[in-house]
């Protein structure tokens, strides 16, 4: 029997059967101006050559599945003959659902793997708790790990103890990548060009050239700089899908710093904007979000929870999640933290190789691990005790 | 300089409205889409065309679903599934008691045009400047007249 292994993430679906490798996938579908009548599902994006103007129909909303119709099309294009090829009837599934995921959500996700898809067994399960398997299978003899997953609806700080869930320390903060692009088009429409129509674009331009600073009023400093002083400063060169396919940074040789560029594209300079975005991750409340920011939240779950506890979890911080991919993210991290956190303990913070499918390769060990199979439920026991046999073996 | 005798003149707003504009704000930052759906803004069909009614459609020979309760299940936004949890009634932790409290750190602010740094606060909108020529840039476009 084969286990496909599927992190259900609001924006991409990272999935992959437990003895093969991981793809990443958008989780969702899209129209585009040139095709008007099409929906293009998942990975068709590729065939869309000019995906200006983008429109997106995603199945989340504020981090959460409602949107079944867009979902099961996804799945169905994901499991069917063009992709996964899945054998529903001799497949398990490990899926990932949000912290405190909402009661009709979860029944109905029973109801579409059991008797839509009919899988076999099926295991629903956080996202952060196969992070946290992956932390604990990999170093057998730390006791506590905290996950730090910064996505693209929201941020979670979840505690675990010896493989424990911890629901009590959980912190949510409101600040996702979706939020991060939103906030940049939003900057760069009311100071030079209106881009609000460009999510596709710009989501790119966040992962081009945003960054998290390490000294955040020196580089205010340095960003106000006029001319070559500002190394700050990045122009960035617009996709116009012809002659650019893709956007990306001028070279600094070729920058013209003065006047205007004789090359015709379109550009868009970039100064506190490469910073100041991702900084609301750090401070909410520099765009109004009442709420902690990452270092402070981590502080706050941690006391939260059991003294002993505590200098094991700070010794232990795992990132994962697309924000994570940020320059600099974890080092500014670590430093807050060690200046928030008592001087006696330590402060450890890793950043996986790979912080977007760190939950997934979690699953993939877990489908080897002994105790799998004493985590499943297989459609037999749903269909002869229905939503509670889930909820009973399902952490959620 | 002009701004006394300007000052006098302008609006002043409430609480309630700048808390207001800062919710539809944040709202905005939330949208899937600026953009209406392409296939929305099409001409409207002849006689014969018939459009692809997004998310109604069922391809033939597609296994259906149980009844309407269930597809009626299936339509719920995250607004609506909230309430339905009814989680103030229900024990913590929950999606409520997990959302992380306000920081204890004091504000930053920055300037609403530039992103700079910003000592100054305008009077009619409560929005922050930095200086002369980004509060005149503020005046113009959107003091009190917040177009998004
Ligand atoms: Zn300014
Ligand atoms: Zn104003």
């Amino acid at each position: 029997m084969a286990t496909l292994v599927l992190d259900n993430g609001a924006y991409t679906a990272k999935i992959g059967y437990s003895l093969e490798k991981v793809s990443v996938i958008p989780n969702c579908q899209f129209r585009s101006k040139n095709s008007r009548l099409k929906t293009f599902t998942a990975n068709q994006l590729d065939e869309i050559k000019d995906p200006s103007g983008l429109f997106y129909i995603l199945p989340f909303q504020k981090g959460y599945l409602v949107n079944w119709d867009v979902q099961r099309k996804v799945w169905d294009h994901l499991f069917g003959k063009e992709m996964f090829k899945v054998d529903f009837a001799d497949t398990s599934i490990i899926i990932t659902e949000p912290y405190f995921n909402f009661t009709s959500i979860q029944e109905s996700m029973n109801e579409i793997l059991f008797e839509e898809y009919q899988f076999q067994s099926a295991l629903r399960i956080n996202g952060g708790s196969l992070s946290a398997h992956h932390c604990f299978h990999s170093k057998p003899s730390e006791l506590c790990c905290l996950v730090v997953d910064s996505g693209f609806s929201f941020t979670h700080i979840a505690p675990y103890c010896r493989s424990k869930k911890l629901n009590h320390g959980i912190r949510r903060i409101n600040v996702g990548g979706k939020l991060l692009t939103n906030h940049l088009k939003e900057i760069i429409s009311y100071r030079q060009l209106h881009v609000m129509d460009e999510t596709h674009v710009i989501n790119q331009v966040k992962e081009d050239v945003c960054y998290v600073s390490q000294q955040f009023y020196k580089d205010m400093e340095i960003a106000q700089l006029r001319g070559e002083d500002n190394d700050l400063m990045r122009d960035y060169v617009l996709p116009d899908f012809s002659a650019i396919k893709k956007g990306f940074c001028k070279p600094r040789e070729e920058m013209v710093f003065s006047g205007k560029y004789k090359t015709g594209e379109q550009i868009l300079r970039l100064v506190n904007e490469r910073f100041a975005v991702p900084e609301t991750l750090f401070h909410p409340s520099d765009i109004g979000i009442q709420e902690m920011g990452i270092p402070e939240a981590i502080v706050d779950s941690v006391q939260s929870l059991p003294e002993e506890m505590q200098p094991h979890l700070y010794q232990n911080i795992v990132l994962t999640g697309g924000n994570m991919l940020f320059p600099g993210f974890r080092e500014r991290l670590e430093a807050e933290l060690r200046s928030l956190v008592p001087a006696h303990l330590p402060v450890s913070v890793l950043l996986p190789p790979n912080p977007v499918c760190h939950a997934w390769e979690g699953g993939k060990l877990l489908a080897h691990s002994p105790d799998f199979d004493e985590m499943v439920v297989t459609r037999e026991e749903y269909e002869e005790n229905g939503h509670c046999v889930c909820e009973d073996k399902f952490d959620i | 300089r002009p701004q006394k005798k300007i000052a006098g003149q302008r609006r002043v707003l409430d609480e309630a409205t700048r808390q207001r504009r800062l919710t539809r704000q944040l709202e905005a930052l939330e949208k899937d889409n600026f953009q209406d759906d392409p296939l929305s803004s099409l001409p409207p069909p002849g006689p014969t065309a018939r459009l692809p009614a997004f998310s109604e459609t069922e391809e033939p020979g597609k296994r259906k679903t149980r009844g309407d309760h269930f597809k009626q299940r299936f339509r719920k936004n995250f607004t609506a599934l909230l309430e339905e949890e009814n989680l103030s009634e229900r024990p913590e932790p929950n999606y409520l008691s997990a959302a992380a409290p306000p920081s204890s750190l004091p504000p930053r602010h920055f300037c609403c045009v530039c992103g700079f740094p910003s000592h100054y606060t305008c009077s009619t909108c409560g929005g922050r400047y930095c200086s002369c020529k980004c509060l005149s840039t503020h005046r113009e476009t959107r003091c009190l007249k917040w177009t998004l």
